[in-house]
């Protein structure tokens, strides 16, 4: 069994968590509200079945309760990193095919994509305090996005925010886990049990 | 992956009433014949009527008299399986070509910058998006330059910060574009000392005139930004009552920074703003534009207490008691005076003693 948390880890883990539910909470409404801007202006049915869109990272995830506490954090970690790229993309795309006219939607979602760098952000800020190395971003950046037809970056983008809305939800619980205390110690759990 | 389907064209842009065929071919990969697929325009399944089978893995779709887009991001023209699934899509531009903006109409705010407004052509909706430029030279010399900052006075507008001369003229137009084609408006040509405006009055003051009723003083300071300028001002003052919206103007306020409003109604809250209008700007006689008005201040005029249900006459009650007395007393004069032109106050005085006797006898039966 790994050894117990310091009294200030702990409490500053339960806070990080904390705070990242309500920013993932947060985002989650915000992403829904775009989501149902987004159809509107796209001409979508938003039940549309979306083909895998590369690149884009899979909120379904099967013994998540298996999951240990690094795993949670990196995976989150990787899936928001994903997602500001994929959303840039999106953000740039919106702008080359309607300028500035509709503004709504273009500040909607370079709303998102804020929250979703600060919850990148956060997360680092757990890995950091659980003493591991928050993993570099690869290579330059992101690898370049698929050149895709009008119709299907309309598509993809359904499925960028369909799939970060699961996302959101997933991360709360995640958190949410994290943030439990060990019953055995008496304190949170050390990342490797959680 | 290969994709499952290719839609053509893909995303062409149309005039409205246009009519176009499409073709949705499956891959070679995918096991789908013709008859295993259906289109759909913006989610609404097309009438099976207007499909053709171009090969055993090809079907069209004749589409006639297309409307304007739904959408500006455009139409959603899509192939699927007959279960339901995407195949292939397409984004169709159906809209106009882009009118000739009109009605370009600038100003300068206290000379440091230029806003320009306009309006996108008689018939407007495009429904396409249409993109609008504005640009402006010197009008002798000079390159074109392209305004950066838009939608700062509406939709139709631009805002040149800095960077403009005075004392030249400037060729302004806008151009409009869309997928369709271009349109440029007519040049218009402006000094930006003819189209100056400055900011409203500040310090707008509403006061009463001591007691008068029907009265308000109003007060202001000149806008401050224009006074490094050789420049006059003239204001406008307008006016309303609380629970109306109808405004009174005082148009002949001239340079002065205070008027007196008069023929108010007594105890009534008033609105009242003032704006500015430069002129004579380094000299020149020409006007210039309105500014904003000021933000509203209200004052109301004062109304002379009565009390109710007091015995003694105040105010305007002594008047009209005075007047009855004067009635009768003249009543009198004609029974009792007769032939006596000379009316005296001795008169009116034994006349008053006259009626106190009266009154006693009156009392006492």
């Amino acid at each position: 069994m790994a050894a117990a948390d310091s009294p200030s880890t702990a409490l500053r883990r339960r806070d990080l968590c904390s705070r990242g539910i309500r920013l993932a909470g947060k985002m989650r409404a915000d992403v829904v509200d775009l989501l149902d801007a987004y159809v509107e202006q796209q001409g979508l049915d938003a039940s549309a079945s979306v083909a895998a869109v590369e690149g884009l990272p899979l909120a379904a995830v099967e013994r998540w309760d298996e999951q240990t506490g690094a795993q949670r954090l990196l995976e989150n970690l990787a899936a928001y990193r994903a997602f500001r790229a994929l959303l840039a993309q999106m953000l740039e795309e919106q702008r080359e095919q309607l300028g500035e006219a509709d503004a709504g939607l273009g500040h909607a979602l370079a709303a998102v994509l804020l929250q979703v760098s600060a919850f990148a952000y956060h997360l680092e800020e757990l890995l950091r305090l659980e003493s591991r190395g928050v993993p570099s971003e690869e290579g330059d950046g992101p690898p370049p996005l698929p050149h895709l037809s009008l119709f299907e970056q309309k598509l993809r983008g359904l499925g960028v925010l369909r799939e970060l809305a699961q996302w959101a939800v997933r991360s709360v619980r995640d958190l949410r886990q994290l943030a439990k205390p060990n019953p055995a110690a008496g304190t949170a759990p050390s990342l490797a049990e959680s | 992956a290969a994709d499952p389907a290719v839609i053509s064209p893909q995303d062409p842009t149309l005039l409205i009433g246009s009519s176009l065929v499409a073709t949705c071919t499956v891959s070679p990969d995918f096991p789908l014949k013709a008859e295993d697929l259906y289109w759909t325009l913006n989610g609404r399944r097309l009438p099976a009527a207007s499909y053709a089978a171009l090969g055993p893995s090809t079907l069209s779709v004749a589409l006639a008299r297309l409307n304007g887009s739904r959408q500006q991001s455009g139409d959603n023209l899509v192939c699927h399986s007959r279960d339901g699934g995407i195949l292939a899509g397409s984004c169709l531009y159906v809209g106009l070509p882009p009118e000739k903006p009109v009605n370009i109409t600038c100003w300068s705010k206290n000379m440091k910058d230029l806003t320009c407004k306009w309006a996108p052509g008689t018939e407007g909706e495009t429904f396409l998006h249409t993109n609008y430029t504005l640009k402006y030279k010197r009008r002798w010399y000079g390159q074109d330059n392209t305004c950066q900052e838009y939608h700062t006075a509406g939709t139709y507008s631009c805002h040149i910060p800095k960077d403009l001369a005075l004392f030249t003229p400037y060729e302004i137009w806008v151009e409009a574009s869309n997928r369709l084609g271009v349109a440029v408006s007519d040049v218009v040509m402006l000094d930006i000392l003819d189209v100056v405006t400055t900011d409203p009055p500040s310090d707008v003051h509403v006061s009463r005139v001591g007691d008068l009723e029907d009265q308000l003083s109003v007060r202001w300071s000149s806008p401050p930004a224009l006074k490094d300028f050789l420049f006059q001002a003239k204001y406008q003052i307008q006016y309303r009552v609380e629970d109306s919206s109808e405004w009174k103007v005082v148009d002949d306020v001239g340079n002065q920074t205070s008027c007196r409003l008069a023929g108010l109604r007594p105890g009534t809250v008033y609105f009242v703003q003032v704006r500015c209008n430069p002129f004579s700007i380094y000299g020149s006689k020409k006007a210039g534009i309105w500014s904003d008005w000021s933000n509203p201040t209200a004052a109301s005029t004062p109304r002379s207490e009565r009390v109710a249900g007091g015995c003694d006459p105040k105010g305007g009650e002594q008047n009209t008691t005075l007047r009855r007395e004067l009635k009768q007393f003249f009543g009198w004069v004609k029974k009792h005076a007769y032939g006596c032109s000379n009316l005296g106050i001795k008169l009116y005085d034994q006349w008053r003693v006259w009626l106190q006797k009266s009154h006693k006898t009156r009392n006492q039966v």
